[in-house]
């Protein structure tokens, strides 16, 4: 046994570990913090930059490397570099503080940058700035969570806002051409799903445009498909009813 | 000292030729609002001791913790001079270049204006800019040299150097003065000479040519300034004294004997006194005697100067007395040897008197408007004045005659609005009855106007009111009351029926109080919006109904739609840019004061209360239609700082919106504007006048906390052929390719496995459910081609609509032949533009426009069997039948999708071109007709989608739709069984409708291939650039290139202005660099280049926003990581980390270089 003195001893700062399970064993690879998230998304190629030391390891914080055959039991080689690669890519580590930060502010941006392209301001018609938007998630002290995806976080942000300011989610300008048979009796049951009716027009066929909110999109598709059989159809005009251009004050 | 009472003042207006319109003028701090105090303080309204440092007529806060003014502003004064009274109306303007707007509005309302220098500082950049403002606008200048006292006491100059400095200075003015004048002659004869030119052309041969470029032949002598013309005053408004030549001329005539008219002469200039002769004698430097200026006027100064500073007693005693002047012993044992000064200089040579005679000699009075100012005046644009209707002609002689009687037309000129709380204006004040001079029944009707209390609780006040007089009277009985001073101009009051009626009255007015209290409280958040006005002829009453002519209103057009001689009380039809009004409230503007006016007569500068709603900005007012809007003001300082706003808090939207509006109305310079971002965009002069506009905002206007920011930069996407060199300019394909680090794992991550891309770009996906097939190819269109697919939008626009009428099978609304014929021009070029065999037959395969159906992208058909195009509308087929039909529309909607929103920033396309290559959908044919012989019912569909189409379809990242695909091919493939099940209802689906989610998915999948088809060919980004123009004098020419490369901007051309030392250059610049670009390029040439920025098209940037080094040479020349800045990967990170998106950056940078310390440590 090596005695263990401060002179071959290599201590490592700024360490994330990762860990993988293989073969009913557990292995570690030291690497540097802050680092292991950009290798897997792959804005960082240098994989020195990512791995403090090319050596599996069975405890980083003790110091204990893995035994050779270990590995090649587990992973089917010895080579080091690509076992750390493995592990690098399918191990699971501890987020560190600034991933987590970064990760976490993305998706803030992401989400205020949904709602802002799926909202207007109802009064003008106009689409609020994201940074309004984001100013306005802190207010009500929205908190992002990893798990759920953006969209889902948006539409909850959407409608915690509507509570606070004169936000409304952007109409979605439809045109619906429906037999004449069924026409009126499927209008009465679309009425509801309907927001403004912009023009009817009863010819052979009856014509609506309209305006909905996109929520109930589904329901309106299914409800024609099923009531009228395929003969009727929808159109969609504009996905987002928003006033366009510029405007000057005058 | 004279004390002018509002009734004087009425008087004095209706004297016109004792009127001065003046403003004063300068270069910032050089002592304009302080020269304005002295003035100010000569009519008492001011202190004469607190002159120069109150700055009365800065009444904002900002501008006397700032110390520049920011807003011109009004004062009337009274002068005598002799026997006569002159009225004269001061308009105070700031000196900072962002409030040049400021001096345009002010300069416009006059007929002369004083121009300030400093001494010291000599002329500066404002100053050769007000010069040139009042040379534009035909007013008259005089000059003031002013902050004499800094060259004796700062720079310790003797007389002699003093002389020669002033001198200069004198030059420099004249020569600025002069420069202008050529300028304007070279320009005549230019215009002169292309009349001509037809003419000479006709008979060539013994031509001469002419020289003289006419400068000989023009009179010029009149402009400069000079002592000896009485134009110049050399003064200290800090120590309260100034001189012209004239009163020194007149004192030494008699001490030496020589006649004032040569003394006057002779004073300034190169003369000597020859004492032994008595002689004036010319040339004073050949010989090293003193001139006489120096000799007679500045020597006297410098020892009064020396005598006080150095205190002493017997020195000063002796020249006070010599001047016979009383200082008061307060001043003379002052600590401050200043105050001392002051008090004998202001005896001596008072400033106001020296200024103000100047002013009534030298200025023109409204009489004397010149016919050529008239004319401009009264031409807008470049319609000549002859070109006016004879009626409007007419309307020249009353401005000429500028007379205040009953019939001349009234004419008035409202130049700015400006914002007063309404706290400030003299019927809200409930000190107004004891001013004498305000008519009782005005204060009553506005009482009765606005009053909020009902007759029942009038009634009652009146009663109680009626009761406490009783007592009152009671107690005093026989004595007269002395409540009734209160309404001492009401006639009634005299007599004894006249007590019960005057108590009666008193009792009004009493209830008046209350009422107008309540009436205080209301108005308290309020502003209201004053005209600043002048009356150029006829005269102007309160409640007149007059017409208002905005700044587009055009008399020729308007005249023969109104029956002649039409006034404003009649009712009329409406013609545009033309409303009535009734003129609420006419103000004596008193500086921050307002006082009470029943009328104005012509040659007047008033504020007129009650327009904001008819008058934007600025407006001419008149009782003749025939009357043509005044030329717009000339505006040194375009807006050029924009800045985006936002409430602090989200809910205060909508007074953030009004207070914009108002802020708009409040400046004459400021622009307010919603983009389509939803962003509040202010744009304002400078940031001087930024921060002010903000702090109205805040205090005044909206009353809210806002937040402001960079606006939002847009960028387009854009491809490009792909590029012969590389960044070190060796050619492609030679170079031996270095293996990049992991190079090859990031291409694989950009395009996903089930699409296959050819060596040439083209792209084939599939549907999710692999029923059809989609081959798609993007070209990069030619630069002419999108530019004319720009400009034609709307047409474009008008085609959609009508094609789309015409595929309804609906009675087609009509277009009109003179569109039909645009659009075919429209396709011609197209044609033109789009040659080679690259694309052929490309215009007839065009299938749609995008984004929006009108955007400068297209989308080629190349497949077989296709026959519809966008110009239907052309030869008027109707709809045809084809197996596409059914899903055209989504393949068009995925193809807007993606010209929406492309891969780099999620920014809109530009300038793309997609070529659809192949469109398989045989299966899904084959499958309809199977299905249909089956009748079976058709059960729902759950075909698994994202929560609704649309908001599947408005947004997806690359990394989520490759996912979603995944997903897709995860559920056809892993169960075949269930997708075969599924594969039926979707059959069923397809039967029952087409635009199910089958074509939900087509649009997902067009979108997709479009958005692949991009990122296999290079992708540029695309700027928005800004045109520059700046006018640079020769010294700054090198710092303004500086600062425009510093910025990545790029010089298209520059030339010199003829006459003048200015140069124009004109350059590039990208919206993206802009921000901060006047303020910068203002301070790094002291203030002598002045840009201009005007949006003027959109540029590739030129490098690769994914380029990293490849070759050994880039390598060498780059480093590993190309550490180097990418100008367009800085732009495209910036907006995908605003958006949210991935950005491809390295949280930190380099491993080892991390802080270590442990939080336990």
């Amino acid at each position: 046994m090596s005695i263990f003195t401060p002179t071959n001893q290599i201590r490592l700062t700024n360490v994330a570990v990762v860990r993988a399970r293989r073969a009913g064993k557990r292995f570690e690879i030291a690497c540097y913090r802050n680092k292991v998230m950009g290798w897997r998304s792959g804005s960082e190629k240098d994989i020195e930059e990512v791995l403090q030391t090319h050596t599996v390891f069975v405890n980083v914080s003790k110091g204990q490397v893995a035994k050779k055959e270990d590995l090649v039991k587990a992973f089917g080689t010895d080579d080091q570099t690509e076992i750390c690669k493995t592990i690098l890519s399918k191990g699971e580590l501890q987020v560190s503080d600034k991933e987590r930060h970064t990760q976490l502010e993305q998706m803030f941006r992401d989400i205020a940058t949904i709602v802002a392209e799926k909202c207007v301001n109802p009064e003008t018609k106009r689409p609020y700035t994201v940074i309004l938007i984001e100013r306005a998630m802190k207010d009500i002290h929205y908190s992002v969570k990893p798990s759920k995806s953006t969209k889902q976080q948006a539409l909850e942000v959407i409608r915690q806002l509507k509570e606070n300011m004169k936000i409304e989610r952007a109409h979605m300008r439809l045109r619906l051409v429906l037999p004449q048979k069924e026409g009126k009796k499927l209008k009465e049951k679309l009425k509801p799903l309907i927001k403004v009716v912009e023009s009817e027009d009863f010819h052979d066929q009856f014509e609506i445009v309209c305006l909905i909110d996109p929520g109930c999109f589904r329901e309106i598709d299914e409800l024609i498909r099923c009531e009228t059989k395929g003969k009727g159809t929808l159109e969609v005009v504009s996905l987002k009813d928003v006033e366009e251009g510029d405007e000057k004050f005058e | 000292m004279v004390l002018a009472s509002v009734g004087k003042t009425v008087q004095l207006q209706k004297k016109t030729e004792n009127i001065r319109n003046i403003c004063i003028l300068a270069h910032v701090d050089h002592g304009k609002t302080t020269l304005a105090d002295c003035l100010i303080s000569s009519n008492g309204i001011i202190s004469s001791r607190l002159a120069g440092k109150l700055r009365y007529l800065d009444s904002r806060a900002d501008e006397q913790i700032r110390g520049i003014t920011m807003k011109s502003s009004a004062i009337s004064l009274h002068f005598e001079k002799g026997d006569q009274e002159y009225l004269i109306n001061l308009i105070d303007s700031p000196g900072h270049v962002d409030f040049s707007s400021e001096v345009s509005t002010a300069v416009r309302l006059c007929d002369g204006c004083i121009i300030v220098v400093d001494a010291v500082e000599g002329v500066c950049p404002q100053t050769q800019a007000v010069l040139r403002q009042a040379w534009l606008e035909n007013i008259r200048p005089v000059l003031v040299i002013n902050k004499i006292d800094r060259l004796i006491v700062e720079l310790k100059f003797s007389p002699q150097e003093a002389y020669s400095h002033l001198k200069n200075i004198l030059e420099q003015v004249n020569a600025v003065t002069g420069a202008l004048f050529t300028s304007k002659v070279l320009e005549e004869r230019a215009e002169k000479e292309t009349g001509t030119q037809i003419i000479s052309d006709s008979v060539p041969g013994d031509q001469v040519y002419d020289w003289s470029a006419g400068l000989e032949d023009t009179d010029d002598s009149h402009l400069y300034f000079s002592p000896d013309q009485g134009n110049v005053v050399f003064a200290s408004a800090i120590d309260g004294w100034g001189f012209g030549i004239e009163p020194f001329a007149k004192l030494y005539s008699q001490k030496i004997g020589i006649k004032p008219a040569v003394l006057l002469k002779t004073l300034w200039g190169d003369y000597y006194l020859n004492t032994k002769a008595k002689k004036i004698m010319k040339g004073d430097q050949s010989k090293g005697k003193k001139p006489l200026f120096v000799q007679l006027v500045l020597d006297n100064i410098w020892s009064l100067y020396e005598a006080v500073m150095k205190r002493d007693k017997d020195k000063i005693d002796k020249i006070i007395t010599s001047l016979e002047l009383k200082i008061g012993a307060r001043e003379a044992r002052h600590v401050d040897p200043r105050v001392h000064l002051n008090a004998i200089c202001s005896q001596w040579l008072p400033i106001s008197e020296a200024v103000l005679s100047m002013v009534c000699n030298k200025l023109p009075s409204p009489l004397d408007i010149t016919a050529e100012r008239v004319e401009k005046l009264m031409s807008v644009g470049a319609r000549t004045f002859d070109s006016l209707p004879p009626e409007t002609q007419d309307l020249k002689n009353a401005f000429m005659k500028c007379s205040s009687e009953e019939t001349a037309p009234v004419i008035v000129f409202v130049s700015k609005m400006f914002a007063v709380d309404s706290k400030a204006l003299p019927h809200n004040k409930p000190s107004l009855h004891r001013q004498g001079q305000l008519p009782e029944y005005c204060t009553w009707k506005h009482s009765l106007k606005r009053r909020p209390l009902t007759q029942e609780e009038i009634a009652q006040r009146r009663e109680l009111a009626r009761q406490r007089h009783a007592e009152k009277l009671a107690a005093i009985q026989s004595q007269e009351l002395p409540e009734k001073a209160l309404c001492g101009n009401a006639p009634e009051t005299t007599g004894k029926t006249g007590e019960t009626k005057g108590d009666e009255q008193q009792l009004t007015s009493q209830i008046e109080v209350m009422t107008l209290k309540t009436v205080k409280q209301e108005a308290d958040n309020k502003e209201s919006f004053i005209a600043f006005a002048r009356v150029f002829s006829g005269v102007v009453r309160k409640g007149q109904k007059i017409f208002v002519l905005g700044p587009k209103y055009d008399p020729s057009e308007s005249l023969h739609k109104l029956p002649l001689g039409c006034s404003a009380e009649a009712d009329l039809p409406s013609v545009p840019y033309m409303a009535c009004c009734i003129l609420e409230n006419l103000y004596l503007l008193m500086g921050r004061e307002l006082k009470d006016l029943e009328e104005v007569p012509s040659g007047n500068v008033l504020g007129i209360g009650g327009l904001h709603e008819f008058v934007l900005k600025s407006a001419t007012l008149s009782t003749s239609p025939a009357c043509p809007p005044f030329t717009p003001l000339n505006f040194e300082a375009t807006p050029i700082v924009r800045v985006a706003i936002e409430p602090k808090h989200p809910s205060e939207m909508p007074q953030l919106v009004r207070g914009m509006k108002l802020l708009n109305q409040a400046d004459p310079c400021v622009q307010v504007l919603i983009q389509e971002t939803g962003e509040h965009v202010l744009v304002t002069a400078g940031e001087v006048h930024l921060q002010r506009c903000l702090d109205d905002l805040k205090e005044r206007f909206a009353k809210i906390q806002i937040s402001v920011s960079e606006p939002i930069i847009p960028f387009r996407e854009t491809i490009t052929r792909p590029p012969k060199v590389d960044m070190v300019n060796e050619e492609i394909g030679k170079q031996q390719k270095v293996a990049v680090i992991h190079q090859t794992k990031e291409d694989q991550n950009k395009i996903p496995e089930g699409v296959q891309v050819d060596s040439d770009g083209l792209i084939t996906i599939s549907t999710p459910n692999k029923y059809a097939t989609l081959s798609v190819r993007a070209m990069p269109l030619p630069e002419e081609a999108t530019r004319l697919l720009e400009e034609n939008s709307d047409l474009i626009r008008t085609m959609d609509q009508f094609n789309a009428s015409l595929n309804e099978d609906k009675k087609t609304h009509e277009i009109n032949q003179k569109t039909l014929d645009k659009i075919q021009e429209f396709k011609q070029k197209m044609e033109q533009n789009l040659q080679g065999r690259k694309w052929r037959n490309a215009v007839d395969q065009i299938w749609s426009f995008g984004p929006r159906k009108c955007g400068p992208n297209i989308l080629l058909h190349r497949f077989e069997g296709y026959k519809k195009s966008v110009w239907q509308c052309l030869d008027k087929t109707t709809k045809e039948v084809s197996k596409y039909r059914d899903f055209d529309n989504s393949i068009v909607s995925g193809f807007q999708l993606a010209t929406l929103s492309g891969p780099m920033c999620e920014e809109p396309l530009m300038g793309v071109c997609f070529i659809v290559e192949k469109w398989d959908i045989s299966k899904v044919e084959e499958i309809m007709s199977t299905k249909r012989q089956q009748s079976e019912e058709c059960d729902a569909t759950e075909w698994k989608q994202d929560e609704d189409e649309a908001t599947c379809l408005s947004r997806s990242h690359i990394t989520e739709c490759s996912s979603e695909d995944k997903e897709f091919k995860g559920s056809s493939q892993g169960s075949p069984k269930s997708s075969e099940k599924s594969s039926k209802r979707k059959g069923e689906a397809l039967l029952a409708d087409c635009y199910g989610p089958f074509s939900g998915q087509l649009i997902a999948t067009m979108k997709e291939a479009c958005r692949y088809a991009l990122q296999a060919k290079p992708q540029r980004l695309m700027a928005a650039m800004y045109t520059c123009e700046i006018m640079a004098t020769a010294e700054v020419l090198g710092r303004v290139y500086a600062v425009l490369s510093k910025r990545e901007g790029r010089v298209l051309q520059e030339e010199m202005k003829e006459g003048t030392d200015v140069f124009i250059i004109k350059a590039v610049l990208p919206v993206a660099e802009s921000f901060g670009f006047a303020d910068e390029i203002r301070k790094r040439t002291s203030g002598l280049a002045s840009p201009q920025l005007v949006f003027s098209h959109w540029e590739i940037i030129p490098s690769d926003p994914f380029w990293v080094p490849t070759t050994e040479e880039e390598y060498l020349h780059f480093g590993e990581k190309a550490d180097s800045e990418n100008q367009a990967r800085k732009y495209m990170n910036a907006v995908r980390k605003r958006k949210g998106l991935y950005v491809d950056e390295k949280i930190v940078e380099h491993a080892e270089k991390q802080r270590t310390l442990s939080r336990n440590k």
